[in-house]
Order: structure tokens, then sequence, then C-alpha cells
């Protein structure tokens, strides 16, 4: 799959795309939780459509329980992660249709060159390794191997990818799990880390501009 | 693990089911199985007593992030494996010892610093990075988490 072919059709972006991403931060920022007399907006976020398990009458505590320890607690409380994650994802799955992804993608490329001194076609590379660790890597080495990044920008996009790889779906996959834990808006962290990932990917530019300056002399 | 092929429907309701689906298979096959284990961990090292030594041990370096000794198995366990470190975290907080205050502290760093052994090889490695560099990459890694859970302190 060469990425040439892949940008030119499949990743256009118009209004529709934007929308989308708009839509996917409103959903998980936690703003239209709970909205004094406009209950309604409930219907655009996360956490209310995530819902509540109801408990046995006259009881306090959901199946789940309380008290529940090891396998048999694990169990218990993993079987009440799952309409969470299932919600995260059906979700992620429907923004990621209407081109929310390919809106960040759009919106990220012209940071690359004065952040991260790599060039802007790298950000495919980089978006697809917010949703697949193992596609990212790919694309990765196909801009390698086409002699398309030196080996300077091949470790520069290493250093944004390998930190937190994979990003959104490990967080929305795995880390609905915690999402009821949080007292920030569930989109907060995820923001958090992306911006890391720059700040990871610059230090890298850093050292290997000075510590590292003699291994790229040639490059 | 995922499935990156775009769905071949235009319907919403269908998409959303192929997500759903997605995040079935995820919670059943990888969620479910890592809680249990962390579960399981989590009790072995309450009845032996090493949790309490953790606690001891890393009270103070964790301290600096605002958080109790404990949660450094979080972060151990989470550089292996990103799904079992929520497991624990997910243990913990069951148990008490990491409050919600704690969580929102510690989420950064699950995924900044997340399976890292197993990125070496499914990242690095793929992607011909130069292995001289792989130890300085995991060091910005973990600069990151820390970071992230330094920043995270302002915002609980």
């Amino acid at each position: 799959m060469g990425v040439e072919n892949q940008s030119s059709d499949e990743w256009k972006v118009g209004v529709g795309a934007y929308i989308a991403l708009i839509f996917a931060v409103l959903f998980f920022s936690g703003l239209f939780m709970k909205v004094d007399g406009m209950a309604w907006l409930g219907a655009l976020d996360f956490t209310t459509l995530a819902g509540k398990f109801g408990t046995m009458q006259d009881a306090k505590s959901t199946f789940v329980g309380s008290g529940g320890t090891s396998a048999k607690g694990g169990f218990l409380f993993a079987l009440s992660l799952i309409p969470t994650v299932m919600l995260a994802l059906g979700v992620l799955e429907i923004f990621s249709h209407y081109g929310a992804i390919r809106a960040a993608h759009k919106l990220l490329t012209p940071l690359l060159r004065p952040l991260l001194d790599i060039p802007g076609r790298t950000g495919l590379a980089l978006i697809t390794d917010l949703q697949s660790t193992d596609a990212g890597a790919a694309l990765t080495k196909e801009l390698y191997d086409e002699k398309q990044i030196t080996k300077k920008e091949l470790v520069i996009m290493a250093a944004w990818q390998y930190s937190g790889a994979g990003l959104i779906n490990n967080y929305f996959a795995i880390g609905s799990a915690l999402f009821a834990s949080l007292t920030v808006p569930i989109i907060m962290p995820l923001v958090l880390m992306v911006v890391l990932k720059f700040v990871g990917a610059m230090f890298t530019r850093l050292v290997l501009n000075t510590l590292y300056k003699k291994d790229f002399v040639n490059a | 693990m995922h499935n990156t092929t775009p769905p071949t429907t235009n319907n919403p309701f269908d998409i959303f089911v192929i997500g759903a689906r997605k995040g079935f298979f995820i919670a059943t096959n990888n969620l479910l199985p890592n809680v249990l284990m962390a579960y399981v961990i989590a009790e072995i090292l309450n009845i032996t007593g090493a949790m309490k030594l953790i606690g001891v041990a890393f009270g103070p370096v964790m301290g600096f992030f605002g958080l109790p000794g404990e949660a450094v198995t979080v972060l151990m366990t989470t550089w292996l494996s990103c799904s079992a470190g929520v497991g624990i975290a997910v243990s913990l907080f069951a148990k008490g010892l990491l409050t919600t205050t704690h969580i929102t502290i510690l989420m950064p760093a699950l995924f900044l610093m997340a399976s890292q052994i197993q990125y070496m090889g499914r990242l690095l490695g793929v992607a011909d990075v130069p292995k001289k560099y792989w130890p300085f990459l995991m060091l910005v890694s973990i600069i990151n988490s820390c970071i992230g859970m330094l920043v995270m302190r302002f915002f609980v």
C-alpha cells in the first residue's frame, strides 16, 4: 500500500470530517454532562450514554457486589467494564468513518516541520500510529525504505510513535476501564498525551542534534 | 490487534455495531483475562505482605507525583503490558489503595510508557530504527510519563 496513493484519494478532508472531529472531542469532553436545564444534551455525552447498572432491591451495590477478591472479584468487575468499552469503540468507529481522524491528520501536518523538523508527508504514518501501532510502524518503514526520510527523521518519528503507541485505540479500548474513576473530562488526559508525544519527539530532536550529532554528519 | 480496514457499509447503525463488536472482543479477550490476572497478583502481593513493603519503599518517590508508594506497581506493570497495568490500577482502586485522584494522575503514564517491551519489536524493530537509540527512546517515554503525572497533579 503506497503512502502516495492513499493520501490522494482516501484522505481527502471535507467539512464533514472537521464536524466529525469536533463532535468526537465534544462527545468525550464531558461538557454536555448534566448541563442545568438542558438534560437533553446528555444524548451527546459519553458518560451519560454509558449509563449505570441497576442495583438489587434494597441493596446499594450493583451486581458486582462489594468485598469480592482475587480471580472471582476480578472476573465480575471486568464484566462490568464491557459495556463502556463497547460504547467507546462503537462511537469511535462512527467518528472515524466520518473522517475525524483524517481531519486531525490535516491539522497535524503543518506542525511537523517547525516542531519536529520532519517532512509533512510523515503525518499519515504518525496519525496511523494513534490507531494502530503495527500499521504506523509499517508506514514508517516504507517511508525510510523509499528514502523519503533520513535516518535522523526516522528516529524522531519513532520517538513520537513509541511513547503512547496506538494511543487512541488503547485509551478507549483499555483505558475506558478507568473512565468512571477520572476526576477530569475524559478527553483531557488524551490531549495531554498527544502534546507529550510532541514534547518527547522535540526532546529527541534536540538530543540527536547535540549528543548524537556525529552520527548524522553525512546524512 | 485491531482491524483497521474501513467498514464497507455506510449505515451509521451498522458502523456502530462493528465498533461495539470490536469492543466486546477486546473487553472479553484482552481486558477480562488481564483484569482477572491483575486481581490475583494484587491478592498475592497483599497476602504475602509484599504490597505493604512496596508501598513503604516507593512512598517517597511516588509521593513526588502525589501518589502512594503502591502506585509504582501500576507503572511497572504497564511498562510490560498496558492491559495488565490498567488491571492493576483497577484492582488497587477496588481495594481502596488508590483514589480517583490517584487514578487521574496515573492515567497519562499508563499509556505513555505502555507495553514498551512488546512495542520494541512491533514498532522499533519493524520500522528498522537503529538499536543504538532504543534505550534512549525508552527513556523518552519514561520522561514523558513523569511529565504527564506532574501535569495531572495540577488538574485533579
